[in-house]
């Protein structure tokens, strides 16, 4: 039997899975322009909504949690393109056929979705900039990389997480909620758009086990907003990596594949 | 082969309360749709209880108004997805049952399952702010209005689409860009006075508005009341009438 090798010599069958997800994030939100719309426009409702009810001197907290959140929505995104690509469309079994493994389905469905959050974080991040240097909170570049780093640690979790929830997901209708009450409360437990200290202690003892809270204090401390030592600023990024640790390790034993 | 005739509907409203029960038996099921329609509102009650919680009593009753104005995102989702999942839209409408009653059915029972939290945040409100029977009552009215309008309109959209995966963004889009980004949930002095009229000609905040007013928070002017009162009306009954217009026409083009 003549395979897909020997019939097309010169078609390379490494190194396309990216791209190939790459366009169907493209196509997606080319074809439907809403949907690259809301996520740029719902952290902006947040902020606008919180910027006339918190002090302004908050702001730039307020803007790093809605960066924050916006990549943490990606695992609701993930979850509701898996989920609709093997529910609604059978698609995972041809890709469980197809030499594509699971973790590279998983950072392709994440690539796509990634695409669609580009520009709203575009966007967030000229605005932190801004707002950041006139409050005396400078974007510096090292508080840029420690932003970029905590981004990728999150787009890295909450999609596995994402596709974990959705390998688990049995009906359609089950997508939509899930997604929104799974992510919208880890979003609210963790100080994204507060400051831990404004917390209830209990709260602040809840959300300590979530890495976003370190994720945030780390930006946080970067940029100035809330003090942290170098120390302080160590113990969270060794928190947060044990934490998005935990949290992978957790959704990729949930994570069906072939058997699902 | 004799068949029978084909039955048309001869009543208006026939079979409405035959669908909104079992409607209200479909929604009760979705007990994790339910959890999800108080997020956003539960989301910005934090907001307000951490960073201002002097205006949580406005917050509360825009939540009572933004969770009726929302039950029409629920009407838009299951209306889409009757008819392009199930295909159950045709099935329904092939029967005697009238367009409008398919329509107010779906609105009413979906109205009697997300009532349940709106009850419990109307006893927060009524005890935070310690309302009197009057302004309940004027609450209460006012978010009937909405929740018809927000039905109406959410019925409408959904026979816009034709794919269940895009739904979302544009509900999305546009129940919080008319319930979040108006004074709704805080009061009306925070939001550039430019733009009052606007916000009082949009169903929510214009509801929102009138409650401020009589609650003492915000002070709207005798034309800035006629504007709320009658933009309100309008458009309700305008978007209400339109929504069974359109019921029967999309049947007849069926």
């Amino acid at each position: 039997m003549a395979t897909m090798r020997s019939e097309f010599p010169n078609v390379p069958t490494t190194g396309r899975a990216l791209p190939s997800f790459l366009i169907v994030g493209w196509r997606w939100i080319s074809r439907n322009p809403a949907v690259a719309i809301t996520p740029i426009l719902l952290p902006f409702i947040f902020l606008y909504f919180l910027s006339l009810i918190s002090p302004p001197s908050l702001l730039p907290l307020e803007i790093v949690g809605a960066m924050l959140f916006t990549m943490q929505n990606i695992g609701s995104w993930v979850l509701g393109d898996s989920a609709f690509w093997r529910i609604e469309c059978s698609l995972q079994d041809m890709f469980v056929a197809s030499p594509l493994s699971r973790i590279r389905y998983l950072f392709g469905i994440a690539f796509s979705n990634l695409i669609a959050m580009l520009p709203a974080l575009a966007i967030l991040t000229i605005l932190l900039a801004w707002v950041g240097g006139r409050q005396g909170n400078p974007l510096t570049p090292f508080a840029f990389l420690v932003l970029v780093a905590c981004l990728a640690v999150m787009w890295v979790l909450f999609s596995s997480v994402g596709i974990g929830i959705s390998s688990r997901i049995r009906t359609q209708r089950e997508i939509w909620p899930i997604g929104n009450l799974t992510f919208t409360i880890l979003g609210m437990l963790s100080p994204l758009y507060y400051p831990l200290s404004a917390l209830p202690p209990l709260w602040q003892d809840a959300a300590r086990f979530l890495p976003t809270t370190y994720a945030a204090l780390l930006v946080q401390g970067a940029l100035g907003i809330t003090p942290a030592s170098p120390d302080q600023m160590v113990l969270y990024a060794v928190l947060l990596v044990a934490c998005a640790a935990v949290g992978l390790v957790i959704t990729l034993r949930l994570y069906r594949w072939g058997e699902a | 082969m004799r068949t029978s005739e084909p039955t048309t509907p001869t009543r208006a409203f026939r079979g409405l309360g035959a669908f909104l029960w079992t409607e209200a038996l479909v929604q009760a099921h979705e007990s994790l749709a339910m959890a999800t329609s108080m997020l956003v509102q539960a989301v910005l009650l934090v907001f307000v209880w951490i960073l201002a919680p002097s205006l949580i009593g406005v917050a509360l009753v825009g939540a009572i108004l933004y969770s009726t104005f929302t039950m029409g995102q629920r009407v838009l989702n299951e209306a889409a997805y009757l008819r392009i999942d199930h295909k159950a839209n045709d099935l329904y409408l092939a029967g005697p049952m009238a367009p409008e009653a398919y329509f107010l059915g779906m609105a009413g029972g979906t109205l009697l399952v997300y009532l349940a939290p709106v009850i419990v945040l109307g006893i927060l409100a009524a005890v935070v702010l310690n309302l009197t029977l009057a302004q309940g009552l004027l609450i209460f009215a006012l978010a009937a209005t909405v929740w018809l309008f927000s039905a109406s309109v959410g019925y409408v959209f959904s026979t816009f689409f034709r794919d269940n995966r895009a739904i979302w963004a544009y509900s999305s889009l546009f129940f919080n860009v008319f319930g979040v980004l108006p004074p709704v949930f805080y009061p009306y002095k925070l939001f550039p006075a430019a733009l009052h009229p606007v916000a009082l000609l949009m169903p929510p905040s214009a509801a929102a508005g009138l409650v401020q007013a009589a609650l003492g928070v915000t002070y709207l002017s005798p034309a800035e009341l006629a504007l709320a009162v009658g933009g309100l009306i309008v458009e309700t009954t305008t978007v209400f009438l339109f929504a069974i217009y359109w019921a029967r026409r999309t049947v007849r083009g069926s």
